[in-house]
């Protein structure tokens, strides 16, 4: 990929910020070449790459050598954009929102600080991934589990930062963050809760700050660099219980989040329940063109051979306890008696007990696998994903109003239906997942027409995304549209405070410092 | 097509227990240890820019797609079944016809599923060590 500099700065300018940034790190860790631009472009965009190139990439490898840079990059006016290990596959990979930002990739601080078993926490720095986590964990033996989300090559902390969503009772990633420490825009370091005392022993025990709590302003955020955090795990339980139920049909989804939303809110579903449709199952099976060799969406009545053929209901929930054998009992038939209420068939039960063997592909047991990425086979070519996900509350009526609305906008598309609903608690996260072949433009350009579509549609119901791509973070946040765009305001207000040059993600989820406020139009997928 | 599924699920399985190393024996009770994409060698650590030895960096930088179970093995696997190959030879470290300089394409531009490595994920020497390794067909 071709040099674009950052707005403003010259050739002559960039260069110079790279010979600082190397009088750092050394020269082997600052990245400008044109191959080096093209590993930290997004992979899996929609459309061409170049509407989001990397300037350069830089990898310090300490606190130190971070606070650094951030320094020179105000010098020289030059904007970075930090990402953990640059895996946010499917909102943008490594690749920076704005064009010619310079990547500052955390990968190389991947140290595992802490592992504490016993008040079941861990302090981790930005580059350690879910599988470094999970293998660290297994070696010191720790009675201790992780939440991991579906693609887990990515880094802990990023992912929490992300506001990523995993399928255990600790499964709000962002929630078990506890205790940051980051770099703010002019360079300064901070660290977040009793961590704000030197040396204090509960930095990442509790969770608030003496005045206002700062944490998860660092999530999907612009306003520093976290270089460490504590993050609270799992202990782990004495025995599980998997129950899985077949949903039959489509609209069987409201009794369902009806019954075991008001569980999981009174504690007794502990784990974030994932239920996906027919679809999540069958790319695990093979690819497209096995079941169904044209062009346009699946058939229902394809659909329902394909259920009756493979055994699947139209949705799945395959919900898991945990704890002491004698609660999970207990809690097992309270779940039962519920669901039979409205499905005669019984569940299929798989108990675990510590010591036995855990299924290598277990997401609600923490144990981190990419393989539900295997999904980007499902189309062949190229495959690649996007995920368009809104949050619901989760009650059948507003999980059902929105399943026939992104539903019938995606079939005016004429693209496959894949839904799924997360029941977290009071809220139900929609992600429907959209597949495309990344060399088929026109296949690029339905699916981008239909995500704006599924966003208006979405935002005039009165919902909005938890998460996006770099090409949607403007147009998300014009849908937080009370007061006028207050929070949009607020978070200039707060950017433009703390990062007059705009040096640190400028345009992250639609936040544009001042300096930068006319790049907002670019780069709009 | 249901056959062909049962197949490839059978091939991975062979796949698994023909090429994978053997698991330590059991003692007493207790899980039997992760497969192997899920428990890689240590990083190495050291100067990065030092390369090393091949085997250990390809464990730990690609093992968690591309050692047994992983989801690179899983997608090669049914590739070179569907051309008429064994199993095993959707694991990278038992293909005789990769040369070192296709390895190093595939991992700086991709292939496929599979996203382009940066420098960070493997510097240029350890990339040389993992494709002198991969690289069997010189």
């Amino acid at each position: 990929m071709k040099l674009v500099t950052p707005p403003r700065v010259s050739p002559q300018g960039f260069d110079a910020a790279m010979q600082a940034f190397a009088g750092i790190v050394g020269k082997d860790w600052v990245m400008a070449t044109d191959a080096d631009r093209d590993a930290y472009a997004d992979a899996y965009a929609p459309g061409s790459q170049e509407q989001w190139p990397a300037g350069a990439a830089v990898a310090p490898a300490s606190v130190e050598e971070v606070q650094a840079i951030v320094k020179l990059a105000n010098e020289h006016k030059t904007p970075l954009w930090p990402v953990a290990r640059g895996k946010n596959l499917g909102y943008g990979t490594a690749a920076p929102r704005m064009a010619g930002t310079v990547v500052l990739d955390l990968g190389r601080m991947n140290k595992i600080l802490e592992l504490d078993p016993k008040l079941a926490y861990c302090v981790v720095e930005p580059g350690v991934g879910f599988f470094d986590l999970y293998e660290h964990i297994q070696r010191e033996k720790a009675p201790l589990w992780m939440s991991v989300p579906g693609n887990a090559w990515g880094s802990v902390i990023g992912n929490a930062l992300e506001h990523g969503i995993g399928y255990t009772p600790y499964g709000l990633h962002a929630r078990n963050l506890c205790g940051i420490e980051a770099v703010l825009p002019d360079g300064d370091l901070v660290r977040t809760g009793m961590g704000a005392m030197k040396d204090n022993p509960a930095w990442h025990l509790f969770p608030m700050s003496f005045g206002p709590t700062f944490d998860l302003a660092f999530s999907q955020s612009s306003l520093g660099v976290v270089t460490k955090a504590g993050l609270w795990l799992q202990p782990a339980p004495k025995s599980s219980l998997e129950l899985v139920f077949d949903i039959p049909n489509a609209e069987d989804v409201g009794w369902v989040v009806d019954t075991i939303a008001p569980l999981k809110i009174a504690g007794l579903i502990e784990q974030n329940v994932f239920v996906p449709s027919w679809l999540g199952k069958m790319v695990l099976k093979g690819q497209r063109k096995d079941f169904w060799d044209k062009p346009g969406a699946i058939p229902d009545w394809r659909v329902a051979e394909l259920l009756k053929e493979h055994n699947l209901g139209y949705w799945q929930v395959a919900l898991r306890l945990y704890g002491e054998e004698s609660v999970v009992k207990a809690k097992a038939e309270i779940v039962k008696a519920e669901m039979a209420k409205n499905l005669k068939a019984p569940p299929k039960e798989t108990w675990w007990h510590e010591g036995d063997p855990i299924n290598a592909y277990e997401t609600t047991m923490g144990i981190p696998s990419a393989v539900p990425l295997q999904m980007s086979d499902w189309i062949g070519g190229r495959g690649a994903h996007m995920g368009f996900s809104p949050v619901v509350p989760a009650t059948g009526d507003h999980v059902l109003g929105q399943l026939k609305r992104s539903r019938k906008v995606i079939d005016s598309f004429d693209v496959d239906f894949y839904a799924s609903f997360t029941i977290g608690g009071r809220f139900a996260n929609n992600v429907n997942m959209l597949m495309f072949d990344r060399d088929n433009p026109e296949q690029i350009d339905t699916i981008k027409k239909l995500f704006n579509a599924l966003i208006e549609e979405t935002a005039k119901a009165g919902y909005g995304e938890y998460r996006t791509h770099l090409g949607w973070m403007d147009r998300i946040m014009d849908t937080f549209n009370f007061n006028d765009g207050a929070l949009r305001r607020f978070n200039e207000k707060v950017k433009d405070a703390l990062d007059p040059n705009g040096i640190i993600a400028p345009g992250k989820n639609g936040v544009w410092p001042s300096v930068y406020r006319d790049q907002a139009r670019e780069g709009r997928a | 097509m249901k056959r062909l599924v049962a197949l490839s699920a059978i091939a991975l399985l062979a796949a698994c227990s023909k090429s994978a190393p053997s698991a330590p024996a059991q003692t007493g009770k207790g899980p039997p240890p992760p497969p192997p994409y899920q428990m890689r060698p240590e990083f190495p650590g050291g100067n990065r820019m030092a390369g090393g030895d091949g085997k250990t960096l390809f464990e730990y930088h690609c093992g968690y797609c591309h050692l047994t179970g992983g989801m690179g093995t899983n997608l090669l696997t049914k590739q070179r079944m569907a051309a008429g190959e064994p199993p095993e030879m959707g694991l990278l470290a038992n293909r005789k016809d990769l040369t070192p300089d296709y390895v190093k394409q595939v991992v700086r531009h991709g292939k496929n599923a599979m996203p382009p490595q940066t420098k960070v994920d493997l510097t240029d020497p350890e990339l040389d060590a993992v494709a002198l390794y991969l690289g069997k067909a010189k």
